[in-house]
């Protein structure tokens, strides 16, 4: 190896082992799981429709979180940058949203 | 054959090549700072879309036009290809240039599959259930919210279409995998975005 090739690396602390898929099967079924629980509970009905609505929306919310986390890498180390590039956006986007949803129909 | 820069000088490619070069770096981090843009757009979008769901102007509402079973088989289609897009990431650390192009290539079809549903509903709405763009202020915001994610698909099918040809054209590189990375990115940005769609627009307008 050149010095050339090397200072255009990373440093590598550890030996570098690459990943299964096993942890992404899980993912796909946790994912797959919390849909089924959403749409279930809009096919059942008739419970209770503010306890469906929270139940939707965190379904959706924690789906978003597990596939942000290990599909895009968001929990990984070195991801300072784009966890705060994303929080801003979804800082924006919520209280795009909150005001959408209280203000506009006062 | 001529030697470029691209290729590194040991001639085998590092473990992560998207993030073996500078550029590569720069480029994932680019790439986060757009995706934070991309969610305060579609934040807007879904913004609006609440303030003006009840808004049906004696039109059809969500609850009389929404079909469960189609939403659930496009839900569906879409988790399927994020997961084959991550498989796709893991031939490329593998560094086998076939089983990636494959990956990518199936995930391509499914997104297809997505955007045929997507299309079949659009036409059902507009020719059967007499609910246009200009209906009502609900229509509007509904095909401005669901169609601006179905072009986000679009475009991700075309983009990801070219780059699978790079990849026959110009190998698995340090120049090229950066590309690839951001790609699969970008698709389970879309997949993410959808979460929130069948679960505001589809479910939400069932329920009430």
């Amino acid at each position: 190896m050149s010095v050339q090739d090397k200072s255009d690396q990373q440093p590598v602390k550890h030996r570098h082992r690459t990943e299964g898929p096993q942890k992404h099967v899980v993912v796909f079924i946790f994912s797959i799981i919390l849909t089924l629980i959403a749409f279930a509970a809009v096919k059942a009905g008739g419970v209770n429709t503010s306890f469906t609505i929270i139940l939707l929306v965190v379904m959706a919310i924690l789906q978003v979180f597990v596939q942000l986390g290990y599909w895009m890498h968001m929990k990984d180390k070195g991801h300072l940058m784009p966890i705060l590039f994303m929080a801003f956006g979804f800082f924006v986007a919520f209280t795009c949203i909150i005001m959408a949803l209280y203000w506009v129909w006062w | 054959m001529t030697t470029s820069h691209a290729e590194p000088v040991s001639g085998q490619l590092p473990h992560e090549p998207e993030k073996a070069t500078l550029e590569g770096r720069n480029k994932l981090i680019g790439f986060w700072l757009f995706l934070g843009g991309e969610t305060v757009l579609f934040g807007t979008l879904f913004a609006t879309f609440l303030a003006l769901r009840g808004q049906t102007n004696e039109g059809p509402s969500a609850n009389e036009l929404f079909h469960l079973p189609l939403v659930a088989a496009a839900t569906f289609i879409l988790l399927v290809s994020s997961l084959t897009s991550v498989f796709a990431i893991q031939a490329m650390h593998r560094g086998n240039r076939n089983a990636l192009a494959l990956w990518l290539g199936i995930t391509v079809v499914l997104g297809l599959g997505f955007l045929g549903i997507e299309i079949y509903e659009f036409y059902e709405y507009v020719v059967h259930k007499e609910f246009g763009m200009t209906t009502s202020a609900f229509s509007s915001a509904f095909y401005t919210l669901v169609g601006f994610h179905g072009a986000h698909v679009a475009f991700g099918i075309l983009w990801i279409g070219l780059i699978i040809g790079q990849l026959f054209r110009k190998g698995l590189t340090v120049v090229t995998a950066p590309k690839v990375y951001v790609s699969a990115m970008y698709w389970h940005f879309i997949d993410v975005v959808w979460v929130f769609i069948f679960t505001v627009v589809y479910l939400l307008g069932k329920v009430g």
